[in-house]
């Protein structure tokens, strides 16, 4: 409901640019971006409601979350690093991260529905609002990087090799499972960075921040 | 020796569980950690909880290693937190990085490796509470109300957006049990409205990071509101004020105006007024005098005021013998010249006939030359325009004196409601019955003209009956050679019948043998024809309601005038101009016999009992106003 909302508000601006209407200004349109990707790790964290039903050997097996496929991408680690980044790459970090897991999600939402878990139903939907989100959140982000110049527009390309998620039962969750925490913590930097580029823009109203 | 031995052996025995159990040392129990908390997103601080110690003192470290390089280090501050706590400050602490976090703990005998745990910092950021929470209360135009700022926790970086924070308050009274609670977002003030008044509130607030843990509630407020008129009586006390002054106002114009107030509420009770009553007259106990002055000479009217009243009439003059009209004094004599009636269908009109009209007196009655002639003196008054019909040969019912006989045309008297309904409008328009009773002789007035006062004598109450068939008697003393006597009878009706209603009367009275329905509407007998010496009136009611109705509808006046008689046998008719469809008098002659059969046979055969004897009298095309003969018959020829 809100989520669509923005949605729709996301595609509006779209349109509103696409005839050159600058009635939506930068500061709105950041605000919106991090109205989305406030969203991303909520939908993010719902797997981890499944825990109960993951085998407890999992955890010794789970791979690192250093083997994400995203982890190749640089990111500031602290708060000091990341008020000195600038806000271009800023922009372009969110936009390759957002990038990088489109095609996970696809694997993903493949996968979803036979995933030996009882609400693997639930689990497909949510994947696939996920996508959803990913899709309206990288749109809108397109269109701000057009407001803010070539600089920033630069992505970096992550890809992903993972085939599948296993061939047994247990690898396969354990996988899945890899694979939604890695997304977890990528939307929350996604969030973040927005958020610290969205307090930089609107200098005219800093309590929103 | 030996039993040196058993002694120190039972000894040492017994000793040494108690030296064992106090120096049994175990390696510490597994700790564990219970919770990493960062504030701020750029610091944590991780909590564990001891195991057993063993026996030993036991120290416990903490060692974690990041998730991407193998190096174990050692928690930095084990102090800042508190016991058993372990605190990463800000260069220790990187984020969006997994940290792999083991207590050990260690005393003389071993250590003990708590399970790890893996935290990220991103995933534990709960802040501190707001700050500076201030409550007050306001005032505005819908009264008081509460607002409640804080400031965000002084660790959490807010401004740089590193952190971006919600909050929530509540809010109850003291001695309330729940609370109120209300997402504030990301602002720092909120208003809360309804309050009571003199009640003390407490407010709490807390706040949250986007993706993190709620803060706890910061130290309650309280904040006191102090009592105040509801608006509600205020405004009830404006509304009391206000309706007061009108009052006042209303009191003040009601005093002004309290002669016409009174007149309007309380009005005065008519008190009888009789003209020229002297009542200083009356104090000073004459009452003969008061009641002379009383006298009024102008009563009864002459004639001669009626002369302006009165248009023409037909003038019928009775001999003495017979008193065909009734002199207005003696009612009775209408009710006796009802019985003796002739014969004669009197078209209700009284037709104005003179003899054949006027209703034989009974014995009583004298021959009231004088007195019937008091009544074309009247009428003539009245009408102004007598018109006299002479007949040569007096009528038996009319005066005895053929050359005396007058017909007086009366001015349309009678109404035309031949139905039976008082007819008021008609009796207006035509006016004619009510006012002049003349026996047996109907007045023609002019609408207008006609008196509504019933100072007309009655002497003549001509007992004009309608034969129409409603009246159940019918009289009509028909006599070939007396006149017709038409009885026509008046309906009842209020005032204006002044004459006829008191015939009416009289005959209720007196003739109720008559059966003469009271309220009767003056009826007019429709001259039918002309005898020699008689106006054979014809019944209105013999033709029937219709046309009769039609000529009474259309035609105010079904009478027509008698202008005069010719030769004795013709009577010359006169239409009034009142009529409606005919604006122009016309004379019409009648002739007597058959030239004058103008009447429609229909006519005939609805006459009554008494078929009409003389000759009908014929009518032009015109028809007269009221009072006149009554052509009605001869309307519907027209």
């Amino acid at each position: 409901m809100a989520r669509r909302s923005q949605g729709t508000k996301l595609h509006l601006a779209v349109l509103c640019l696409v005839v050159s209407c600058h009635a939506i200004g930068l500061s709105d349109l950041m605000e919106r971006a991090s109205q989305r990707s406030d969203q991303l790790p909520v939908l993010g964290m719902f797997s981890f409601s499944l825990d109960s039903h993951f085998p407890p050997m999992g955890r010794v097996m789970m791979p690192r979350p250093s083997m994400c496929h995203t982890s190749s991408l640089q990111t500031p680690k602290d708060k000091e690093q990341a008020l000195r980044v600038s806000e271009n790459e800023l922009i372009s970090l969110a936009r390759s991260l957002l990038l990088a897991w489109n095609d996970p999600l696809l694997l993903l939402s493949s996968e979803a529905p036979t995933l030996p878990h009882p609400s693997n139903g639930d689990i497909s939907s949510k994947i696939r609002e996920l996508q959803d989100y990913s899709k309206s959140l990288g749109d809108g982000l397109d269109i701000l990087v057009n407001k803010m110049g070539p600089s920033s527009q630069y992505i970096s390309s992550i890809p992903f090799k993972g085939g599948d998620l296993g061939n047994d039962k247990t690898s396969r969750l354990i996988n899945f499972h890899f694979l939604m925490s890695c997304f977890r913590r990528d939307s929350h930097k996604i969030d973040s960075f927005l958020k610290v580029l969205r307090c930089r823009a609107t200098k005219m109203r800093p309590e929103t921040c | 020796m030996m039993w040196r031995d058993v002694g120190v052996t039972l000894i040492l025995s017994l000793i040494l569980p108690v030296v064992a159990q106090g120096a049994r040392h175990t390696p510490p129990g597994k700790p564990k950690l219970t919770s990493c908390r960062s504030p701020d997103k750029e610091t944590f601080t991780c909590w564990w909880e001891a195991g057993s110690d063993g026996g030993r003192p036991t120290t416990y470290s903490l060692f974690y290693h990041k998730e991407n390089s193998e190096t174990v280090y050692e928690c930095p501050d084990y102090h800042t937190a508190g016991a058993n706590s372990c605190f990463f400050n800000k260069n220790e602490t990187s984020i969006w990085v997994n940290y792999n976090i083991t207590v050990v703990a260690t005393n003389a005998l071993g250590n003990n490796f708590s399970d790890p745990v893996d935290v990220d910092v991103v995933y534990i950021v709960q802040p501190h509470t707001p700050e500076n929470v201030t409550v007050g209360v306001l005032e505005d135009e819908d009264g008081p109300f509460l607002r409640v700022s804080w400031e965000p926790p002084r660790k959490a970086d807010t401004r740089s957006g590193w952190i971006t924070l919600i909050y929530e308050l509540r809010v109850k009274l003291e001695e309330a049990e729940e609370w109120e609670e209300h997402r504030a977002g990301q602002q720092k003030m909120f208003n809360n409205f309804s309050l009571h008044s003199g009640g003390v509130y407490m407010v709490q607030v807390r706040c949250k990071p986007d993706h993190g843990f709620w803060s706890e509630w910061s130290t309650a407020s309280y904040v006191k509101v102090p009592d105040y008129i509801p608006r509600e009586r205020s405004m009830w006390i404006l509304i009391a004020v206000f309706s007061a002054f009108i009052f006042l106002i209303l009191t003040w114009i009601i005093t002004l105006n309290r002669s016409s107030v009174k007149h309007c509420l309380l009005p005065p009770v008519p008190g009888p007024k009789i003209k020229g009553f002297d009542q200083q007259l009356l104090k000073k106990g004459k009452p003969e005098e008061v009641f002379n002055s009383l006298v009024v000479q102008s009563f009864p009217p002459r004639s001669t005021d009626y002369e302006d009243l009165l248009v023409e009439y037909l003038e019928v003059y009775v001999n003495e013998k017979q008193e065909l009209m009734p002199e207005g004094k003696d009612l009775r004599d209408v009710g006796c010249l009802e019985s003796k009636s002739q014969s004669d269908n009197d078209s209700g009109r009284g037709s104005c006939d003179s003899h054949t009209l006027l209703m034989e007196k009974c014995g009583g009655v004298e021959s009231k030359d004088e007195s019937s002639y008091e009544e074309p003196e009247l009428l003539q008054g009245q009408a102004g325009s007598w018109e006299r019909l002479e007949r040569g040969d007096s009528q038996v019912v009319d005066t005895p004196d053929s050359s005396d006989a007058r017909v007086k045309t009366w001015p349309l008297v009678f109404s035309p409601s031949i139905h039976g309904s008082s007819d008021n409008h008609h009796y207006g328009t035509l006016e004619m019955p009510k006012q002049h009773s003349t026996s047996e002789i109907t007045y023609s007035v002019p609408d207008h003209l006609f008196p509504t006062s019933t100072s007309f004598p009655h002497h003549h109450h001509p007992e004009y009956r309608d034969s129409l068939g409603e009246y159940s008697e019918y009289r009509h003393s028909r006599s070939p050679s007396t006149g017709v006597l038409y009885h026509w009878e008046a309906q009842h009706h209020p005032q204006a019948h002044s004459n006829f209603n008191i015939r009416n009367l009289e005959r209720q009275k007196e003739a109720t043998g008559f059966g003469l329905p009271p309220s009767r509407s003056m009826e007019y007998v429709e001259v039918q024809k002309v005898n020699q010496n008689q106006l054979v009136l014809k019944p209105l009611s013999s033709h029937g309601r219709g046309p009769s109705q039609v000529q009474f509808g259309r035609a105010v006046v079904d009478y027509s005038k008698v202008n005069g008689v010719n030769n004795d046998n013709v009577l010359l008719l006169q239409r009034q101009r009142e009529m409606a469809e005919a604006g122009q008098y016309c004379d019409y002659r009648e002739k007597e016999g058959a030239e004058a059969e103008r009447y429609p046979t229909q006519q005939q055969g609805k006459t009554t009992k008494d078929g009409p004897v003389a000759t009908q009298l014929q009518e032009s095309t015109c028809l007269t106003t009221s009072g006149y003969v009554d052509t009605v018959p001869t309307m519907p020829t027209f």
